[in-house]
């Protein structure tokens, strides 16, 4: 992975390739961790109730949807792309299962998990054999879905009576733990291990590092593509399983509203959005980080419009906080 | 002008006499009229994006630096909710509003060299945070009888807005034209690292084109406030990718440093009448922004498809 990148004939670009993780580096790359940690002091300073069991689980549990949403775009992201889809795709997905549900029962949500999947990789195959750039496929597809949901919900949230086949998405194990978190933290891991027990690790950061270089080093960069954005789809499908569960319905806007938190789950938990650095475990963090700053703000009183504007500072300070500028000779 | 760039000139021409010939409706001058005055503002809008995509850059703006603009002026004409009266000051200062806003992605994308797509979805974000904060959970309703003649009054049969617009499109070809502004915005787009090495500052001139575009986003703003005859958050929605989808079936590239201003307001005429001509032959307007996603999608596409055989890597 040390190899310049081909094709970069600015000098100072290949220099700052060679060398080694510098101490800023390191900082930064813990830099989620400790955000996390503040946040949890912090919190736990202003009100001690937080630290009891029932509002931590509480936590994890509105975190989950978003950390599953998010885990699965990671992946793009890695790859050098990004998805701005999975909102309006989750939102879609949430009006199919709850149109499903009677008919397929138990097997509703994993040909909800599966349409999702088979929508995001048509979005990566439009992005890789039509070239065109993945924000633009993706800023594409969520019109799409988003028309798509509207028309098949007839823009009304769809209720639904017998949520028997998806209570797994929203109840409690173990005792107290919400079984969402549960999920979120299994399909965090399943990918965490599919990616680092195969070669796929060394062939979705080549392909985020320098794409031109790992296709000629012989990755399938295409194939690589395709399928992370089909796992970003179906991650997709499985937060809208979680959404419905807890909402009984779904709504043809039901997820969009996650889209920038998921992003900036992303990006504050340390993926560079120039693709190549990062992991999916990185994204879990984001997620808590993301929804403690959420809760944070309520419990210090703040108004919730401010949660916006607090998104789109953290998404831009993350962004600059992570970026690879060996790679972004010219910022477009 | 070539035959590839007469493309969409001749597809809106086609796409015209298609819906004239379905539905008679169509074809009258009122309808002519209402599709002008439907597209005016997005007009006025993809005017500011076209420049941003000269440049190479990208701008998702839009959506949240409208509602703030919509916000502000809708408080500070008269309004139902304050005893503010400030009139044209008011729609002045809505315009600066998304100037600064416009200005502040630049100012990130140059200084912080984080890339245009993050800034402006940050800023649009933030934005969106300012219009809820000033909306506080009552509509502001206009009052103020100059701001609402925007959208009724009418001068040779057609709305003020549409003059408006008009005006915007005019002035931003001027801008493109005849300003240095424009001229080294098209040249930033075609070829930024051959500008700088011959000792052109880029940066200035890429705050002054976000700038810009936040100001022609502040102007449609205020046009939205004056049809909707309301301060409303969701006056921007889908404005960022309607605008951009705009510019790019009318010929402005993503790439950078082809098209313009004229190009995109062709763009704009055709998705507005597409948008117009299938209500008329029944087609549910949910699908309507299905529609412009494929559009998009595939105009990207067909752009791209001359540059296939370089080695381009596409992020």
């Amino acid at each position: 992975m040390s190899t310049p990148a081909a094709g970069t004939a600015e000098p100072s670009g290949s220099a700052a390739v060679a060398a080694g993780p510098t101490a800023t580096e390191r900082l930064t790359s813990l830099m989620p961790v400790l955000a996390l940690a503040v946040l949890v002091v912090a919190l736990a300073a202003v009100d001690p109730d937080f630290l009891r069991r029932s509002s931590l689980m509480a936590v994890v549990d509105a975190a989950a949807p978003l950390a599953v949403l998010a885990a699965g775009a990671t992946l793009v992201v890695l790859c050098g792309g990004i998805d701005l889809s999975i909102a309006a795709l989750a939102s879609l997905s949430s009006v199919l299962l709850a149109l499903w549900l009677p008919g397929l029962d138990a097997l509703a949500w994993p040909a909800v998990v599966a349409a999702a999947a088979v929508a995001g990789a048509l979005q990566g195959a439009a992005h890789v054999f039509l070239r065109i750039p993945s924000f633009i496929v993706t800023l594409g597809g969520m019109s799409i879905f988003s028309s798509i949901a509207l028309v098949v919900s007839g823009a009304a949230t769809v209720p639904v009576d017998d949520d028997t086949s998806i209570r797994w998405g929203f109840t409690r194990v173990l005792g107290s733990v919400p079984s969402a978190a549960v999920v979120a933290v299994a399909v965090v891991a399943a990918l965490a291990l599919l990616v680092t027990l195969t070669p796929l690790d060394s062939a979705i950061k080549a392909t985020g590092y320098s794409e031109a270089a790992a296709r000629l080093a012989g990755v399938p960069v295409d194939l690589v593509k395709v399928g992370a954005f089909a796992v970003s789809g179906a991650c997709a499908g499985l937060a809208a399983v979680l959404l419905v569960a807890r909402t009984f319905s779904g709504g043809p806007t039901l997820a969009d509203s996650l889209l920038l938190p998921a992003v900036a789950a992303i990006v504050v938990g340390g993926t560079a959005i120039t693709g190549g650095h990062g992991g999916v475990w990185r994204t879990l963090v984001g997620a808590l980080v993301v929804t403690l700053l959420r809760v944070g703000l309520s419990t210090v009183g703040v108004s919730a419009a401010y949660e916006s504007i607090l998104y789109g500072a953290i998404i831009v300070v993350a962004v600059a906080l992570t970026l690879d500028r060996s790679k972004v000779l010219v910022v477009k | 002008m070539s035959v590839g760039a007469a493309g969409p000139l001749i597809t809106l021409v086609v796409v015209v006499v298609v819906f004239a010939a379905l539905a008679p409706q169509f074809r009258t001058p009122g309808n002519i009229a209402n599709i002008l005055d439907a597209a005016a503002v997005l007009a006025v809008v993809t005017c500011g994006t076209t420049f941003v995509l000269l440049l190479g850059s990208i701008d998702l703006s839009a959506a949240g630096v409208m509602a703030a603009s919509s916000l502000t002026v809708a408080l500070l004409v008269e309004n139902t909710r304050n005893g503010a009266d400030h009139g044209l000051l008011g729609i002045v200062v809505a315009v600066l509003l998304g100037a600064a806003l416009g200005g502040l992605s630049g100012l990130l994308l140059v200084l912080l060299r984080v890339p245009s797509f993050m800034t402006t979805l940050g800023v649009s974000a933030v934005g969106l945070g300012i219009a809820t904060l000033l909306f506080a959970g009552v509509q502001p309703g206009v009052v103020d009888a100059g701001l609402r003649g925007w959208a009724t009054g009418r001068f040779l049969g057609f709305t003020h807005l549409t003059w408006i617009a008009a005006a915007c499109v005019l002035v931003g070809w001027v801008v493109q034209r005849h300003t240095r502004l424009g001229r080294y915005a098209m040249a930033i787009g075609g070829g930024e690292e051959v500008l700088a090495l011959s000792g052109v500052r880029v940066a200035p001139y890429k705050v002054a084109v976000f700038t810009m575009a936040g100001a022609f986003y502040g102007l449609g703003a205020v046009m939205v406030t004056s049809q909707l005859g309301s301060g409303v958050v969701q006056a921007g929605a889908d404005y960022s990718f309607s605008a951009i989808t705009a510019a790019v079936v009318g010929g402005t590239l993503l790439v950078g440093g082809r098209g313009g201003v004229l190009h995109s307001t062709v763009g704009v005429l055709l998705l507005t009448v597409l948008a117009n001509g299938l209500v008329l032959v029944g087609v549910s307007p949910y699908v309507q922004g299905g529609v412009q996603g494929l559009i998009v999608v595939v105009a990207v596409a067909a752009a791209a498809a001359p540059l296939r055989h370089r080695n381009q890597v596409v992020k």
